[in-house]
């Protein structure tokens, strides 16, 4: 099983040269052998997903009014998805939205957090298409629900005309409006996880593999330095699972807030 | 059962997040720099690009502004 990317590792141990990492590390080949389809990110998708199943199973069997540890944990990122991010955003209207938000929410944070659990060690997310799907899933209920509240006309007309403006300038705000709602906002919804996860993970990458290069190559007293690399790559990797929670958060309370805003009567 | 506190019944400040205003700075200056750019390919001019990006931030500022200064 190909679990660390054989390729371009195998070209740093020929040239006893310190190859950076770049984005040809996030290009895994297929485990099982050539011709299959199931890369390492598939694998993280599909445990990650049991992992979740598995979670919210044993949260919610044998409900008690007194929790089990499972429950508890479960019960406590229901509550502040649905308090600390739907209660703030959408209000009490909001609560349709809060298994949805709470699935994302755990999902993100799950498949984020992989790029800090041993042996996975790579962000599922940092892979565009999860973060993109996620997103479209975004964009088509926050769409969704403010067509079916306003109507199409209605939708549209009260995103793109804000009132109390001369009319000649919703000539020029109006395709702006529509542009950034439509367009601009799965665009950076997407970017912003990927490229976060992407960032992060190539951080760690370099600090790792530059002190393994460091105390395996080169030897002597540039291995001595290589400590510095590995206690940067420890300190990194506390702050990658903050990274990596906040992101989480972030995506669900942009979607939160787009909810919000298609909801409401008049912006 | 979930916690049972109850959200409140409706937001107690406007939901401003600064990521959210990212899209409209975003989109004026691509879509009214795109815009511009186009006019210079279909005319041969140039300086639309450049004009079409100064006003389509300044448009996104503007909704930016329209949009989450209200009280």
């Amino acid at each position: 099983m190909h679990l660390v990317n054989v390729a371009s590792r195998l070209g740093a141990a020929e040239g006893k040269e310190f190859h950076a990492p770049g984005p040809g590390d996030f290009e895994f080949p297929p485990l099982f052998g050539d011709g299959t389809f199931f890369t390492k990110p598939m694998l993280i998708i599909v445990l990650g997903s049991l992992a979740i199943a598995a979670l919210f199973y044993l949260a919610s069997r044998r409900a008690s009014l007194v929790p089990a540890k499972a429950q508890f944990v479960g019960e406590s990122v229901y509550g502040f998805v649905r308090n600390g991010i739907v209660g703030d955003s959408i209000g009490r209207e909001g609560r349709r939205f809060v298994p949805l938000l709470t699935t994302m929410f755990v999902f993100i944070a799950v498949m984020n957090l992989a790029g800090i659990i041993p042996v996975l060690q790579l962000p599922a997310t940092s892979k565009i298409a999860i973060p993109l799907f996620l997103a479209v899933i975004s964009w088509a209920v926050f769409n969704y629900v403010g067509i079916q509240r306003h109507g199409f006309v209605g939708y549209f007309k009260n995103m793109m005309f804000p009132p109390g403006l001369p009319k000649p300038i919703y000539l020029l705000l109006a395709p702006l409006e529509l542009f950034s709602t439509v367009i601009i906002r799965p665009i950076t919804l997407t970017l912003r996880l990927t490229l976060n996860m992407f960032a992060g993970h190539l951080v760690l990458l370099v600090c790792i593999l530059g002190g393994e290069y460091l105390l395996i190559e080169k030897g002597g007293a540039l291995a001595a330095v290589s400590a510095v690399p590995f206690a940067f790559s420890i300190v990194l990797t506390f702050f990658e699972a903050f990274v990596q929670v906040l992101q989480a958060y972030v995506f669900v309370l942009l979607s939160a807030l787009y909810i919000a805003g298609a909801l409401a009567d008049e912006h | 059962m979930p916690p049972e506190e109850e959200p409140p019944p409706t937001p107690p400040v406007a939901p401003v997040d600064a990521y959210a205003v990212l899209s409209y700075l975003l989109g004026g200056v691509i879509l009214y720099g795109g815009i511009g750019w186009l006019v210079d390919a279909w005319l041969g001019t140039r300086g639309f690009v450049a004009a079409g990006i100064v006003l389509g931030a300044a448009a996104g500022v503007w909704l930016v502004w329209l949009r989450y200064s209200r009280p």
